[in-house]
């Protein structure tokens, strides 16, 4: 043993990624893949990762019809046992609009079931609103 | 020409299999074949491979950004980096073919530098005709 500091692995790291999608039928298989891989390298069970993917479906379902200029910028931030999904260049009423279209008949909002926290921001750089979500892998 | 795709991420080398990941949705959503995507991902794989080498002077850590563009017959695929530029390195680690790689996959290169100065790799590949094309290598 060299007694030297142990890193910290990987996985356990923050780990961000920022992805900007101009075309609407990019954006699911992109997005789904981008948060598997990050939640898979971060440990997350099966069921919470699953749960993920749902609200990735439920987002990229009906982002576009809330962009504010044709394209949506989505912030994938994973660390500490939590996901971060920011939607971003939504319009300003869209982040609203947004998470009033995830409503399904007879299940509920999907959003708001798989999320432990979801807040409504405005966004700076667009003048428009976002979409925060918060997942917790337990 | 607007990207259809922008992805960014921290230029270290597990980041790659993020970008190969979203290169395999592209294909999904542009019905790419599996011989012209795996080039695809080759290529894009080695550009990154690159920056996180060569672009950034040890221990300090910077962004890569893919970018993609999709036409009716090709997609244009751009990797830039924030760092120190595209310039002769005799102590590389590496066997020092990834642009040869790259050249020999996509149908066209520029290495250069894009309209913010960000040095940028900007690789074109036909989504018509066979994969491998150029070197007559096809499977």
């Amino acid at each position: 043993m060299s007694g030297s500091a142990v890193e910290e692995p990987r996985h356990t790291a923050e780990m961000t990624a920022r992805i900007r999608l101009v075309s609407g039928p990019m954006a699911r298989p992109v997005l789904c893949r981008v948060v598997s891989m990050v939640l898979t390298r971060a440990e997350w069970p099966i069921d919470r990762l699953d749960d993920a993917m749902l609200a990735c479906d439920a987002l990229c379902a009906h982002a576009y019809d809330h962009a504010s200029d044709g394209r949506i910028t989505l912030e994938v931030c994973a660390r500490d046992g939590t996901l971060e999904l920011r939607v971003r260049e939504l319009a300003r009423d869209g982040a609203a609009a947004l998470l009033r279209d995830a409503r399904l008949p007879g299940v509920g909002n999907v959003l708001e079931h798989v999320a432990e926290r979801l807040a409504i921001e405005p966004d700076e750089q667009s003048g428009g609103s976002q979409l925060v979500l918060v997942i917790s892998s337990s | 020409m607007r990207p259809d795709i922008e992805l960014a991420l921290a230029a270290r080398a597990e980041n790659i299999a993020i970008v190969r990941h979203a290169l395999g949705g592209l294909g999904d959503a542009l019905a790419i074949s599996p011989q012209k995507l795996d080039d695809i991902r080759i290529a894009v794989s080695e550009a990154c491979a690159n920056v996180v080498l060569h672009a950034y002077p040890p221990g300090s850590e910077g962004q890569m950004e893919i970018s993609a563009c999709t036409s009716e017959d090709e997609l244009v695929v751009a990797v830039r980096d924030w760092g120190r530029g595209i310039r002769p390195r005799p102590d590389s680690p590496g066997l020092g073919l990834g642009l040869s790689m790259i050249a020999a996959l996509a149908e066209e290169v520029q290495l250069g530098h894009d309209s913010e100065q960000h040095t940028e790799v900007r690789m074109t590949f036909s989504l018509n005709g066979s994969s491998r094309a150029k070197d007559g290598h096809g499977r």
